[in-house]
């Protein structure tokens, strides 16, 4: 009888646990679905009625009379919009194909080979992340531009008859390729890193080679990350601006974003076909959104588990040096030509060369760009807000991240789709169209948002929000359940759980994440140009100045100390959390 | 005799000592009254939205600054299409921040007059009426345009507008777009009304690089990207006094000019300070350093000065007429893109 009564009284009481579970459950979803509410739908909607109107919400005043689908239905007519799509389409599809081969090689090579110097290829294939676009497009314009570019000068100057010509899609698609490569290396490399090689010896001691190996068992089990590297990458080049405004503008090559760009660019701006544009690009990134999600459900992805391992090491040989040599010829494509490119910009006078002679005249040389640009105030103000930004973006953003990651991958709460798809949104619309969405849809709010750094915050908070989560939530799939199962059956509740087991065990990835989203900050262009006010000019932005004012040298000496400036923050950082964080940025990406 | 010798002197010493005293309070009077400066000075600084160049600007400010250090300019700058949007949001939110709006196309910025206070800088008198376009709009700048090329690459350069049609200059000349903003569309409708219906598709024939503005064509300019084209004077000139192999010539057939609209909010926070600085900018002090540093004309009936190479007998100065100026825009716009097949 008294057991009876005991064994009622215990299941009244949990009954009323999980009742009290639920509404603490409810109680989260509302409060992240009322952030997204904020950062995302409220922008968006406004964006939708900016494309399907002919007017500025904030000046005429939200009024659905005007609404109409004339104007989407002129821009879907626009065969040049078809022509910039379809530009679109192939420059980020060839991209995403070399993003995907070198990404995927360097982190095989980094993670399970012994070739020499490994660390040093590491640090290599991240590098590209910390030159913005546009200086990637002003490097490669001075190397390969068909007239006056510094390759063909060295082609002529050695005797040989070869020309390159990066002022074409063939151009467009290689930069792409080789600056987007880090996302894929980002995602591949930590996923091979954490998997269990015991797969692996088990193909091996059935007889299978080792480069068999590595195509039934190694990269399939790391699909997802590959998958999602890939989908980054291609979505990521989709809303890049930059290096298609560069490479693409002298034979009138445009893609979605710079057509976007010149919308809101002419006299008069037509900011609401650019919104209508912006919609077509959404649509696009919603459906491969959706194709990644149809191609990873239902399989399980789980290689780390509550047991120790090693990842194991190739060993190459004497094939370690050609991977090794790889590893060189990566590094001078992509950061020592383009760096020599923007040295001789900084400190040469005149970037008219008319032979390999004239290039090493030292009396075209000096400190002139450099003394200009640090002359300006504006330029020691930029970066201190940029800094400022970055900082803000990467802590609660990445707060934030982990938290809309943890109720996606790791609870059952009801609601949790909507919040999945929600914060996945941002990822489709353009930088630039956001900022004029977010200047909108922010500034008439009560307390002054408008003219402080906060608001520049929240814009990158909110626009690099998937990509954040994304890179997160890698991390968590790889986590077995039965870790965090066996916090609960020891009796730690869900804050206690994601103390001592994830959060050691994902710091990682979340370190990486929010480096990550500090480097996109200090990147960011289309997103603050409408946001900064004199008080809050950022880097990027000044940096768009100098180049939009027809000054190469000052534009590539301003890009060498963004460059360097990138670097020692994140070397310092990675220097720091050396021993805080076993696994440090350079490692994991 | 003597007498009458003493009281001319007299008179003409009395009359030198009231010009000179004149001058002095002229002098005084030239940026504003002592009230306006001591107010300017007390707000200490300002807000100054432009569509020009920051960089052209940034020394527009530091001129500015010899004369009055104690007023801090702080300058935001977008293109023109931007930037409308930008006051426009933030002045529908009541939260416009600029002291001084500054910008290029007059068309755009004729409706939102009313927006403005009233203002005249004290030498009101000595400006071209036909360069306003509302009582509280100035022309704070006033652009030109000309043809430069590049000394390294032209042999045989060209001397009019109409040698950029010549076919041996084939793939050699760049042009900025028509939408580009209120100086372009000057230049193109000079073009068609001046140099014929035909102009364009003769130019676009030679298959022309296009630029989205000036400054990027003008860096190409030196590079070697394109060997010629009309360019604004001051986008090209500071980089030939810095000593870039490029030569800038003013066409016989004329020299089309546009002139920027400015004016001061009723909105502005330092509604003293923007009075001093475009005081100042409109003065003959700030037209003449705006002419001989950067390349700019003047819209004073009397100009103080003209930049290098332009030499007023020979130059015909070309200003579109305004009603034709907002009423063929779209149009003519449109136009143009189709003939140099630049998608819009």
């Amino acid at each position: 009888m008294d057991a009876l009564a005991s064994r009622r009284s215990e299941v009244t009481r949990s009954a009323s646990e999980s009742k009290r579970g639920h509404a603490w459950g409810g109680l989260w979803v509302t409060f992240l679905l009322a952030i997204l509410g904020f950062l995302v739908i409220y922008p968006v909607l406004m964006l939708l009625l900016g494309a399907l109107t002919d007017t500025n919400p904030v000046v005429e005043g939200i009024s659905l009379r005007h609404l109409s689908v004339t104007n989407f239905l002129t821009v879907l007519a626009n065969p040049n919009v078809a022509e910039a799509l379809a530009n679109t389409l192939i420059a980020c599809g060839g991209g995403t194909l070399i993003a995907v081969v070198i990404g995927l090689l360097f982190s095989w090579i980094v993670v399970r080979t012994n070739t020499p110097f490994k660390g040093f290829i590491a640090a290599a294939s991240i590098l590209p992340l910390f030159a913005p676009p546009l200086v990637a497009g002003v490097a490669w314009a001075i190397l390969g531009s068909p007239k006056t570019g510094l390759i063909n000068t060295m082609f002529k100057w050695v005797g040989l008859d070869w020309r390159v010509d990066f002022y074409s899609m063939w151009g467009l698609v290689f930069v792409f390729g080789i600056y987007y490569a880090p996302y894929v290396y980002m995602f591949t490399a930590s996923a091979l890193r954490n998997m269990d090689p015991s797969l692996e010896e088990a193909a091996e001691i059935s007889g299978a080679s080792a480069f068999a190996t590595l195509f039934t068992v190694t990269f399939p089990l790391i699909m997802p990350a590959i998958v999602s590297g890939m989908l980054l990458s291609f979505i990521v080049m989709l809303g890049i601006y930059g290096i298609p405004a560069v490479l693409g503008a002298p034979t009138n090559l445009a893609v979605l974003t710079t057509y976007i760009f010149k919308l809101t660019n002419w006299s008069p701006p037509l900011y609401n076909t650019a919104a209508a544009v912006a919609i077509i690009l959404m649509v696009v990134t919603s459906l491969l959104v959706f194709l990644q999600q149809k191609v990873l459900s239902g399989r399980s992805y789980t290689t780390v588990a509550g047991k120790a391992f090693r990842p194991r090491s190739l060993d190459l040989g004497r094939w370690r040096w050609f991977t090794f040599g790889l590893g060189i010829v990566y590094l001078l494509v992509v950061v020592v030509l383009p760096s020599l490119a923007l040295i001789v910009a900084a400190f040469r006078k005149f970037m008219f060369i008319r032979d390999v002679a004239s290039l090493f005249d030292a009396r075209q040389y000096s400190l002139m760009h450099f003394y200009s640009i640090f002359d300006n105030p504006l330029t020691l103000r930029s970066i201190y807000n940029a800094v400022e930004v970055g900082l803000i973006t990467a802590v609660v953003g990445g707060a934030l991240a982990f938290a809309i990651g943890y109720t996606i991958h790791r609870t059952q709460v009801t609601g949790r789709r909507w919040i999945d798809v929600i914060s996945t949104l941002p990822v489709a619309i353009p930088g630039l169209v956001v900022g004029v969405a977010y200047l909108w849809a922010w500034i008439g709010i009560p307390g002054g948002l408008y003219g402080t750094i906060w608001i520049l915050a929240l814009a990158f908070i909110a626009r690099f929000m998937p990509d954040t989560v994304k890179s997160l939530s890698t991390s968590f799939m790889q986590i077995h359940r039965e870790l965090e199962e066996a916090a609960w059956v020891c009796g730690k509740g869900v804050l206690g759980t994601i103390r001592t087991i994830v959060l050691p065990l994902a710091r990682p990835g979340v370190i990486a994440s929010m480096t990550l989203l500090f480097v996109l900050a200090i990147r960011e262009l289309g997103s603050s140009l409408f946001l900064y006010t004199s008080n809050t000019m950022v880097m990027s932005v000044l940096l768009l100045d100098y180049y939009e004012g027809g000054n190469l040298g000052k534009t590539a000496a301003f890009s060498i100390v963004q460059t360097v400036l990138l670097g020692v923050l994140i070397g310092g950082a990675n220097w720091l959390s050396r021993g805080a964080a076993p696994s440090s940025v350079a490692r994991t990406g | 005799m003597t007498g009458r010798i003493f009281a001319n002197i007299a008179a003409i010493a009395g009359i030198a000592g009231l010009a000179l005293a004149w001058s002095a309070a002229a002098q005084a009077q030239e940026f504003g009254s002592p009230e306006l400066i001591a107010a300017a000075k007390a707000e200490g600084r300002l807000v100054f939205y432009t569509a020009n160049f920051a960089e052209v600007e940034q020394q527009v400010i530091k001129a500015f600054n010899k004369r009055f250090p104690e007023i801090k300019v702080e300058m935001v700058r977008a293109p023109g299409g931007q930037l409308i949007t930008r006051v426009k949001t933030e002045a529908a939110a009541g939260k416009l921040i600029a002291d001084v709006v500054d910008h290029s196309d007059r068309a755009l910025m004729q409706p939102m007059a009313d927006m403005f206070q009233d203002y005249a800088p004290p030498n009101a008198a000595d400006y071209n009426p036909d360069a306003q376009i509302a009582p509280q709009l100035w022309p704070r700048a006033t652009l030109v345009w000309s043809i430069a090329y590049n000394t390294e690459l032209v042999k045989n350069p060209p001397k009019t507008w109409m040698d950029l049609t010549k076919p041996e200059y084939n793939k050699l000349t760049g042009q900025v777009i028509a939408p580009s903003g209120g100086t372009t569309w000057t230049r193109v409708m000079f073009e068609r009304q001046v140099l014929g219906e035909d102009y364009w598709a003769k130019q676009a024939a030679t298959r022309p690089v296009l630029y989205p503005s000036g400054a990027p064509m003008s860096d190409s300019l030196v590079r070697g990207e394109i060997a010629m084209g009309p360019l604004l004077y001051n986008a090209i000139y500071p980089k030939q006094k810095d000593g870039a192999p490029i030569q800038i010539f003013f066409p016989p057939e004329g020299a089309p000019v546009n002139p920027y609209a400015t004016g001061i909010p009723k909105t502005a926070a330092h509604p003293n300070a923007a009075k001093l600085f475009l005081n100042w900018c409109l003065s003959k002090e700030g037209q003449t350093f705006m002419i001989k540093e950067l390349g700019n004309l003047t819209s004073l009936k009397v100009p103080p000065a003209f930049p290098e190479g332009f030499d007023p007998k020979v130059v015909k100065v070309w200003f579109p007429k305004f009603d034709e100026y907002v009423k063929l825009q779209a149009t003519w716009v449109a136009d143009w893109n189709k003939t140099y097949g630049y998608a819009q």
